[in-house]
C-alpha cells in the first residue's frame, strides 16, 4: 500500500464519532435488556426496563449527526430509495447501506419496547396496544431488536475496516468486535446510571449486570491490545500528544482500566455512592473517546 | 465493448495538455492560486504551489480529475539523472471500491465499463473517498458531492474518445477498446524489454483489471501508485464473521451472567465471600 495517496473522508468527529458512541450505547443497552428479558427469571425487570428507557431516547438523537455530516443533508432519503428509479435500494457490500436499513429496524423495535414499558408502568395508556399486550410480541421484538442492536453496535467498526485508509485497513477484522464490546460496556454503564437515578440500583439483577460488565471490559482491553499489534506502524498517530491524552489516558486508563479495578475492588470493599457514579461516567467518557480516537487516527 | 485508456508513461513529455483538456471539456474550475506576501520576499508568492518539480496541483481532487506527476530521479553522485512523467486519473477498476461502498447507487458502471458518479443522486456521505485504494475520488465542498473522472462519459457515448487522449500530442494517452489497447501495450512492453529497459504494465491484475492501465519504467510506488492495491470490500466477509462471533461471545457472557435459574443468587453470594 502507498498510504500517502489514500484520501481521508474527513468525517467530523463531533458528528460521526458521537454517532458511533450514541448508537453503540443505545444498542448495547438494548441487547443487554433483551438478554435479561429473554434469559432472566422475569421476577426482576429493572435492567430490561431501564434498557428500554435508554435505548429509544438515545436513538432519537442519532439521525441528527448522521444527516448533518452529509454533503447534501436534504437528500438523506436516497439511502433508502434510489431517487432515479423510485424503488428501495440496498447495497449488501456497503456497510453504510445495510446499516441504514438495520437502523430503521432497530428504531422500530426499540420504539415498541419503549412504548411497551410505558404501558406496563402505566405512564401512558394505549387501549389498542394494551388489549393485545402479552409476552409473545415483546419477546419477538426483543429478539429481533437485539439482533439489530448487535448489528448497529458492530457495523460501524466493520465500516471502518473495509476502507483503504491504512490504519482502519490494518486493524481489520477486529474493529467491529471492539465496537460491540465497547457498546456492551457503555450500554451497561448507561443502564447502571439510570438505575442509580431511579434509586433501584440494588439486588441480584444489578450484581449480574456488574459481573457481565467485568467480563466485557476485560475483553475490551484484550481487543484493544490485539488491534494495536495488528495496526503496527499505522497506529503511530496514537502516540502523538492529543491521542496520548484521548486514547491512552482517556480511554485505556480512565475509561477501562481504572473502572475495572474499581469494580473488582468494590466487590470486597463497597465504596460510597459518589465513586460508583463517577466510575460509570468514566466508562461512558472512555467509550466516547475510544470512538473519537479510532476515527481520527484513520483520518490523518 | 469495454472501453479504456492505455497510458504509456515512457513517451509522456509532461506537457499537461491532458490536464487542461480535462478541465476545459468537463468545465472544472482551476484551483485558486492564493497569491500572498511573505516576509522577506519582494514579490507575491502562491501559497498552494507545491514547489515539487513542475507539479502544481499535487494530487487528484474534485476539480483536478487528471494530474501529471513529475518524478526527478538523480543518483547520489549526481551523474545519472532521469525525469519521469505520469499522467494519472481514475482507473475505472473492474472491481471498484467506490462503487461497492456507495449506499445510494450514485456511483454506477455504464455499458462501456466506465464508473461515474451521478451528481443528482450523491448525498455526500464521503464513504467512497477512503474506499478508493488509489485515492482518486474526492469530495467537493462546493457541490456537497463526490467527484472524479468519468472517462468523458458524454464523449465516449457519442463516438468520441476522451478529451485527454484527444489532446495528448505524443500518443502517451490512448483511448479505445480494451482488447486493442492491451495488444498495443504488450507490443510496446516487448519493445522496451528488448532494449533492456525495466518496464512493466500496471493494471492487468489490480482490482480485477483497471480500465485505465499504465506502462511504467519503474516500480509503481515511484509513480505514487500502490504496489498491492486491495479492494477494501474483500475484507468484508472476514470482518463480518469476526464481528458476529464477538456478538455471540457477548451473548454467551450475557447468558451465563443473566441466567439466574442456572446460577442462583445463593451460589453467587457464596462465590463472593
Amino acid at each position: 500500500m502507498s498510504p500517502e495517496i489514500i484520501q481521508p473522508p474527513e468525517w467530523a468527529w463531533y458528528y460521526i464519532a458521537v454517532y458511533f458512541f450514541v448508537a453503540g450505547t443505545s444498542a448495547g443497552a438494548y441487547f443487554i435488556g433483551a438478554m435479561e428479558e429473554l434469559f432472566g427469571s422475569g421476577r426482576e425487570r429493572e435492567v430490561s426496563r431501564a434498557a428500554c428507557y435508554i435505548a429509544f431516547p438515545l436513538l432519537i438523537l442519532v439521525p441528527i449527526p448522521l444527516i448533518a455530516d452529509l454533503g447534501r443533508p436534504e437528500r438523506f432519503w436516497h439511502l433508502f430509495i434510489y431517487n432515479q428509479g423510485g424503488y428501495p435500494y440496498l447495497n449488501l457490500v456497503s456497510p453504510m447501506s445495510v446499516g441504514s436499513w438495520v437502523l430503521l429496524i432497530f428504531s422500530v423495535c426499540s420504539l415498541l419496547s419503549f412504548l411497551d414499558n410505558l404501558v406496563a408502568d402505566r405512564v401512558i395508556s394505549f387501549p389498542l396496544f394494551s388489549r393485545y399486550y402479552n409476552r409473545i410480541p415483546r419477546r419477538l421484538y426483543a429478539v429481533l431488536g437485539s439482533l439489530a442492536g448487535f448489528f448497529i453496535a458492530g457495523y460501524t467498526g466493520v465500516l471502518l475496516n473495509v476502507t483503504a485508509s491504512p490504519f482502519w485497513a490494518a486493524t481489520s477484522p477486529f474493529m467491529g468486535a471492539l465496537f460491540i464490546v465497547s457498546g456492551a460496556s457503555t450500554g451497561a454503564a448507561a443502564i447502571s446510571l439510570y438505575l442509580i437515578w431511579r434509586r433501584r440500583n440494588s439486588g441480584g439483577e444489578v450484581e449480574r449486570l456488574e459481573a457481565f460488565d467485568r467480563v466485557v471490559m476485560v475483553s475490551e482491553l484484550v481487543l484493544i491490545a490485539l488491534l494495536l499489534v495488528l495496526a503496527g506502524r499505522t497506529a503511530l498517530p496514537l502516540m502523538t500528544p492529543p491521542f496520548v491524552a484521548m486514547f491512552w489516558l482517556g480511554t485505556v486508563a480512565l475509561g477501562i482500566a481504572a473502572p475495572l479495578w474499581f469494580k473488582y475492588r468494590s466487590r470486597r470493599h463497597p465504596f460510597g455512592d459518589a465513586p460508583v457514579l463517577a466510575h460509570y461516567l468514566c466508562i461512558l467518557a472512555g467509550g466516547l473517546l475510544l470512538r473519537i480516537s479510532l476515527l481520527q487516527a484513520g483520518q490523518l | 465493448m469495454a472501453k479504456g485508456m492505455f497510458v504509456d508513461t515512457t513517451i509522456c513529455t509532461g506537457c499537461k495538455a491532458c490536464q487542461v483538456a480535462c478541465k476545459q471539456w468537463n468545465g472544472l474550475s482551476a484551483e485558486p492560486a492564493h497569491f500572498g506576501k511573505r516576509p522577506g520576499v519582494p514579490y507575491p508568492v502562491a501559497d498552494n504551489f507545491t514547489g515539487d518539480s513542475y507539479d502544481n496541483t499535487g494530487t487528484l481532487s474534485a476539480t483536478d480529475w487528471r494530474h501529471v506527476r513529475f518524478i526527478e530521479q538523480i543518483d547520489e553522485s549526481r551523474r545519472e539523472k532521469r525525469w519521469l512523467f505520469s499522467s494519472d486519473s481514475c482507473k475505472h477498476c473492474s472491481d471498484a471500491g467506490c462503487l461497492n461502498a456507495c449506499p445510494t447507487k450514485a456511483i454506477v458502471r455504464t455499458d462501456l465499463g466506465n464508473v461515474v458518479v451521478q451528481q443528482e443522486t450523491c448525498i455526500g456521505c464521503k464513504f467512497c473517498i477512503p474506499s478508493c485504494p488509489y485515492g482518486v475520488i474526492s469530495f467537493s465542498e462546493e457541490t456537497g458531492t463526490a467527484h472524479k473522472c468519468t472517462l468523458c462519459n458524454d464523449r465516449i457515448h457519442n463516438g468520441l474518445g476522451t478529451a485527454c487522449a484527444k489532446a495528448c500530442p505524443t500518443g502517451s494517452i490512448r483511448f479505445g477498446e480494451l482488447a486493442d489497447l492491451k495488444k498495443r501495450a504488450d507490443a510496446r512492453l516487448a519493445q522496451l524489454k528488448g532494449k533492456g529497459e525495466k518496464a512493466r504494465i500496471y493494471g492487468y491484475e489490480e482490482a480485477d483489471g483497471l480500465k485505465v492501465f499504465y506502462l511504467f519504467a519503474d516500480r509503481p510506488k515511484v509513480y505514487g501508485q500502490p504496489e498491492d492495491p486491495v479492494v477494501p470490500q474483500r475484507r468484508l466477509v472476514l470482518c463480518s464473521l469476526v464481528t458476529i462471533l464477538t456478538a455471540l461471545g457477548v451473548g454467551a457472557a450475557a447468558l451465563v451472567n443473566f441466567r439466574e435459574r442456572l446460577n442462583g443468587r445463593d451460589e453467587e453470594e457464596s462465590h463472593e465471600s
